[in-house]
């Protein structure tokens, strides 16, 4: 039986809903596609672009791909709808993309999940996560790093190795197979210690046990929780990025610090596969034209993304190259097979 | 006097137009839903949840309460008109409000009903205003064994006192904790019953199963049950307003009311059912005018509405200071605010103090809207009872669907609702209440997460649940429950059974 949501089903539905009237105010989050302008230098379609999240609204993710589809409309006259779809990390999303027509206008905000974790985490995938794709245009990474309390007195990870082998020393992370879960096994193989993982769903309730004192520490992204460095609720003493970040200049890294731990949180734009190279290549110049903008380049400054030009062959490479970098790592997080 | 000024800055905040305009949106929709028979806050809620994505969160969560609250003044109208009850909670209403109606006093009904709810709303607005600050401060050091206990507590509760039969009830929510653990375990990430179907990883969604089995399920059962307008009693509006007499009899069931359901609603697991009910005994034992119960007596309508209101503005104490739902609406208001990145828990009052004392304050706004909603404009919802069911129930089956679909804009998940609505229409066939089953599903993956938190932190050692203080102290009310529980059962067994006929009666 296939339960996958087809795209005649998602149109019938819009069609139902523009019936109603009362339907339709419950269902205003659904733009409808008003009137379709010509296609204006940087625009690839006529036909408004659907990019599909994979988280629920509200999350970086989200917040992306919100800021894109704004200044493709505003600046390119590319009409474009954010369009969330989260579920089973991000496996959902990537299933359904797959399925779209590679004409350019169902594009996918593409990260580590359903990319680079899901085709080891899971048993069996409904896609092949370079064969099934185009991965078009990279947006964009943050860095997770190590929390500790501001009491503890531990300011460099060779202090934080001499404490881990003294006493049991507990981490907080945002879930089996999550980023800081991996970073945190990394870790622990990188330094020579055994930390005791307590997962948590999402970043913020290990967050806020780590405040009532419950954990001793906890890895989470470093910019999203510069307040909490500022205001000496915690202490980050280190980020798994290759080099320090321009919103937290204070945070050395691991390697700097001799841990050669480098862990990144990219985020992307990637369609089905088959897409024309022409269109994929306007489709990428345009959406690197949006995130050089100054207002953008700062927005996503705010969400602590560093933003890099690539090419769309560097690209492909990059997701084909981050999966065998994470494979290890998923499979020492003892959850790959699932 | 810190908490009136942190409640004047709520008001203020309140005041602001467009707070103002989606607290009326939810007031006059929960009104609404509320009147229907067969479906109750938590369809309306679930229809509403997408698009308060899209507002600021105080506004979303000024709107969902209104929703929540405004159903249980609608709920009483077709108790009192039709002896239908339009919420489960409203049950109890019928009880004396129908007999008043068939008197020809269903205007003197309909309008004390609506001072009780004000009154038991503003009792459990004040309860919420003095208690929750307190209540975070304790909070703020709870860790996953306090957690686990709250929770153990509020489970064993629901099955002590919910009013069904009590292997049924047991059986629900034991059903409710199996349900719960489909999905990833977060402690391993080992899919558990998943049947490989990927949207099954993360788990059923709560607003599929409630919109399944109370939504969809009702709905089924009341088109076969009820007619529109079936046996509806006339309003006489000569006779609207209640006599000095019923003014003075009033007044004392709507403090006890207030009361015992602002306990009620703070109490996980429990909720306006179980106020109303238990606040309907204990006046009946109280009152001078007890023997009139059942036949029409006013005080009858006002405790159970007192109540079940207070305790829609309680049930906010745990869901926004411990962040632990009471009920699956809860665990909706929940769900809307871990969307807009705020987790409820101790930390809400000091991170986000414009929001829960916005809340706060909105729950006087609110009310008064619905005093003017529902004393004034009374004719309308009178009017809503007489529209065909066959016209009504399609337009609101289509409205769960949409509202379903968007939250993961999946199709999946309108068969799965599908598939809830039958299960729930079965059960009700077989005088199973879905309502115990929801609370195992809503407590139970929490109270196994932070069981397994708690033993994971104490290296396995199951003690730390009786070593600390709190979580101690928890245990032992929680056995006392358990063991007030086990002797009602035994020695009370005339009264549950009359519960019982009560609760199948819903």
């Amino acid at each position: 039986m296939n339960l996958q949501p087809k795209k005649g089903n998602f149109m019938r539905l819009l069609t139902l809903t523009r019936r109603s009237a009362i339907a339709l105010a419950i269902a205003a989050p659904i733009t409808l596609p008003a009137a379709i302008a010509l296609a204006e230098p940087g625009a690839w379609s006529d036909e408004p672009v659907r990019i599909i999240v994979t988280f629920p609204p509200g999350g970086t993710s989200d917040l992306v791909a919100r800021l894109l589809a704004k200044h493709l409309d505003e600046n390119f006259g590319q009409k474009a709808v954010v369009d969330n779809r989260p579920g089973a990390a991000g496996t959902v999303a990537a299933d359904y993309i797959q399925q779209q027509d590679p004409d350019g206008t169902a594009l996918m905000i593409a990260n580590n999940a359903p990319f680079t974790i899901a085709p080891t985490q899971f048993e069996s995938l409904p896609y092949d996560p370079m064969a099934d794709f185009t991965h078009i245009a990279y947006i964009g990474a943050s860095a997770p790093g190590l929390f500790v309390k501001p009491d503890s007195g531990i300011t460099t990870v060779a202090e934080f190795v001499d404490a881990a082998k003294a006493n049991s020393v507990s981490y907080g992370s945002s879930g089996v197979g999550s980023i800081s879960h991996i970073l945190g096994k990394a870790v622990d193989a990188k330094l020579g210690i055994e930390t005791l993982h307590v997962p948590y769903q999402g970043s913020a309730p290990a967050i806020q046990d780590f405040r009532a004192g419950v954990l001793d520490t906890f890895y989470d992204m470093v910019a999203q929780n510069s307040e909490m460095i500022e205001d000496g609720e915690a202490v980050a003493i280190a980020i798994a990025a290759s080099e320090r970040f321009p919103g937290v200049p204070d945070v050395p890294t691991f390697t700097e610090q001799g841990y050669d731990i480098v862990i990144e949180n990219w985020v992307g734009l990637s369609g089905p596969a088959g897409i024309d190279p022409a269109t994929a290549e306007k489709i990428r110049e345009t959406t690197l034209a949006v995130f050089a903008l100054p207002e953008v380049t700062a927005a996503l400054e705010d969400l602590g993304i560093t933003h890099k030009a690539m090419s769309g062959a560097e690209y492909t490479d990059f997701v084909k190259k981050q999966i065998d970098v994470w494979k290890p790592l998923i499979v020492a997080a003892g959850v790959q097979g699932k | 006097m810190d908490i009136l000024a942190n409640f004047m800055g709520g008001l203020a905040t309140v005041l602001q137009p467009e707070n103002l305009l989606y607290c009326f949106v939810g007031v006059f929709l929960g009104t609404f839903i509320g009147v229907l028979p067969g479906i109750g806050s938590m369809a309306a809620i679930a229809m509403i949840l997408p698009l308060s994505f899209y507002l600021d969160p105080t506004a979303a969560l000024v709107m969902i309460a209104g929703v929540y609250y405004g159903a249980e003044y609608g709920g009483s109208i077709a108790s009192i008109l039709m002896n239908i009850p339009g919420t489960p909670s409203s049950s109890i209403t019928c009880i004396d409000g129908y007999p008043m109606a068939q008197s020809g006093r269903a205007g003197v009904a309909l309008f004390v009903t609506s001072i009780a709810s004000f009154g038991g709303g503003i009792i459990g607005m004040i309860v919420m205003a003095v208690l929750s600050p307190a209540l975070a401060s304790l909070a703020l050091s709870f860790g996953p064994a306090e957690y686990f206990s709250v929770i153990l507590l509020g489970l064993i509760a629901a099955s002590a006192v919910s009013n069904g039969g009590a292997v049924k009830g047991i059986a629900m929510v034991i059903a409710g904790l199996m349900l719960g653990t489909v999905g990833i375990d977060l402690t391993t990430g080992d899919l558990r019953f998943t049947l490989g179907i990927p949207e099954l990883r993360d788990g059923v969604n709560l607003v599929i199963v409630a919109m399944g089995l109370f939504g969809v399920g009702e709905l089924i059962a009341s088109i076969r049950a009820n007619r529109a307008g079936r046996g509806q009693q006339e309003i006489d509006y000569s006779q609207f307003y209640p006599t000095r007499a019923e003014w003075r009899a009033s007044i004392g069931p709507i403090w006890r009311g207030g009361i015992i359901g602002s306990f009620f609603g703070a109490l996980p697991g429990t909720g306006q059912t179980v106020a109303s009910a238990v606040g309907y005994a204990v006046e009946k034992k109280v009152s001078k005018n007890a023997a009139n119960f059942g036949k029409g007596a006013v005080e009858g309508v006002v405790v159970p509405e007192s109540a079940n209101n207070s305790a829609t503005q309680t049930a906010f104490i745990p869901t926004l200071t411990l962040g632990v739902p009471g009920s699956a609406s809860m665990a909706m208001v929940i769900g809307a605010l871990m969307i807009h990145g705020i987790t409820p828990g101790p930390r809400v009052l000091t991170d986000h103090p414009d929001l829960f004392w916005g809340l706060v304050a909105s729950f006087l706004v609110g009310n008064i809207m619905l005093l003017i909603l529902n004393i004034p404009l009374i004719g309308i919802w009178v009017k809503l009872l007489q529209v065909p069911y066959k016209l009504m129930y399609p337009t609101i089956i289509v409205l769960i669907c949409i509202g379903v679909y968007s939250l993961n804009n999946n199709v999946f998940d309108i068969w799965l609702t599908l598939l809830f609505g039958v299960i729930g229409y079965l059960m009700r066939m077989f005088r199973f209440e879905p309502a115990p089953l929801l609370i195992g599903f809503v407590l139970g993956p929490m109270m196994e997460e932070q069981m397994r938190r708690a033993m994971l932190l104490s290296r396995g050692d199951p003690m730390v649940f009786l070593e600390r203080p709190i979580s101690g102290a928890l245990i032992a009310v929680t056995v006392c429950v358990l063991i007030f529980g086990l002797w009602s059962t035994l020695y009370g067994r005339r009264r549950s059974r009359r519960l019982a006929a009560l609760a199948a009666s819903e």
